[in-house]
């Protein structure tokens, strides 16, 4: 895991921008609640493969983009990608980074904690949802969380193992 | 020893971003820091054009390839509409004559005209139960915060943050938007509250909940001299008891439909004081 480059520099930028334009682009009602959370994804793929390239900066930063794009409270998902990228770099120490369920483990931790600090948030800020349909991420991302994995994979060259 | 230490170090970075989070939501939620908020807005622009390309383009393709057939019939319905409307211009031009003449018999300031302008959509998704969209219009082209934008004839929301090239307008059905109505059979009035549901608003504040009926339509109020009055709103949908707080909520559906708008009307309404809105 330690010898793993990145295919070209700028390949995480990239992959935030990508994430950033899938998160605002407009889907039909019907999927809007089932949007996967695509940054949160990205942030646990590149805090898992590259620790030293995350920092909380960088994801501080992403969250007041998507907070000022989903028109949020300024700082609500600043906090969350933080407590993300947290939550992830003491997990993976913990980790066998073998096992795909020990993945989808971290990843259901990581993004439900995250989205029960949001729910917190929005709640404080008299913004609170009204129904179940909050938790659909939660599932959206679980499920599309191999595909991101195996597409950012590709980003970046010898890989070993998973 | 080392190792130990470094996970110290990354819990203390996490800290100190939680609290500069807590600081600024803190900050935001009570608008103290507007710059922010506008700077943020002109720094993701670019990003909201990009992702509104796709739905642009494959309308403007679709438009491209419409039948002559339906565009003749089309266009030969809009020059009906044009001769009604310019017919019905007519006869306003002459109320507004007569009303100007009749202000000046009983001394009152003239009434000025609302200016419009005309704004895109972007076609981007706002965030979970937000109900704001974004327009192709700021502050250099004269809009404002609390400036009403208005779908055709019907009311579509305000304002809430103007920057300098796009703003983003909170749709009535946002939780956060709430305007003065009146029913227009029986004159009686209501808050309208959004729901965060698409095209569905709550009706607050009613005296006598037996009075109101499906099918009854809500007009703008003009109480509180945001909203211009008189602008149809929201159709009551449907009366719902709740035994466990013993609560009757009303939810009606908005006149706007929130999904197929393209484009606003932002408008800059003529002075009005509480004077005459008594009159």
């Amino acid at each position: 895991m330690e010898h793993l480059t990145l295919r070209f520099s700028g390949a995480i930028l990239l992959s935030f921008l990508v994430a950033l334009i899938l998160s605002i682009i407009h889907l039909p009602e019907s999927l809007q609640v089932w949007r996967p959370e695509w940054i949160a994804l990205i942030i646990i793929h590149w805090a898992i493969f590259f620790p030293k390239k995350m920092n909380y900066l960088t994801v501080w930063i992403v969250g007041l983009l998507i907070d000022t794009l989903w028109g949020n409270t300024l700082g609500q998902h600043a906090l969350g990608f933080s407590l993300i990228l947290f939550l992830t770099t003491r997990m993976s120490e913990r980790i066998t980074p073998k096992t795909l369920l020990q993945f989808f483990f971290l990843v259901f931790i990581s993004i439900g904690t995250y989205l029960l600090v949001n729910l917190w948030v929005l709640g404080i800020t008299q913004n609170k949802p009204n129904n179940w349909s909050y938790w659909l991420p939660l599932v959206s991302s679980l499920i599309t969380w191999p595909f991101i994995h195996a597409l950012l994979n590709r980003l970046h060259i010898a890989k070993k193992g998973f | 020893m080392h190792a130990k230490d470094s996970s110290t170090t990354k819990t203390l970075h996490f800290a100190a971003f939680a609290f500069l989070s807590v600081l600024l939501i803190t900050a935001d939620y009570r608008d103290s820091i507007p710059a922010a908020r506008t700077g943020l807005s002109i720094a993701v622009y670019p990003l909201k054009v990009i992702a509104d390309f796709p739905h642009r383009t494959t309308q403007a393709i679709s438009e491209f390839f419409t039948s002559h057939e339906k565009l003749s019939k089309e266009n030969k319905e809009l020059r009906k509409m044009v001769t009604i409307y310019s017919a019905r211009d007519q006869k306003y031009r002459s109320i507004a004559a007569q009303n100007t003449r009749l202000r000046d018999v009983l001394h009152i300031a003239e009434m000025f005209d609302d200016s419009y302008l005309l704004a895109d959509i972007l076609k981007v998704d706002s965030g979970h139960f937000r109900q704001t969209v974004t327009i192709n219009k700021g502050s250099k082209q004269g809009a404002y915060e609390g400036q009403i934008a208005l779908a055709g004839n019907s009311i579509f929301g305000q304002i809430i943050h103007a920057s300098t090239q796009s703003s983003s307008v909170m749709q009535l059905s946002d939780t956060k938007h709430s305007i003065p109505v009146r029913n227009s059979r029986t004159g009686k009035t209501a808050l309208a509250v959004g729901t965060g549901e698409v095209n569905v608003v709550r009706l607050e504040h009613i005296k006598d909940i037996d009075d109101i009926k499906t099918g009854d339509l809500y007009i703008s109020s003009g109480l509180g001299l945001l909203f211009p009055p008189d602008f149809p709103v929201a159709v009551v949908k449907e009366k719902h008891y709740n035994p466990a707080d013993s609560m009757t909520t009303i939810s009606a559906k908005t006149v706007t439909d929130f999904n197929r708008t393209r484009e606003l009307l932002l408008i800059w309404q003529a002075k009005r004081t509480l004077e005459e809105q008594e009159n």
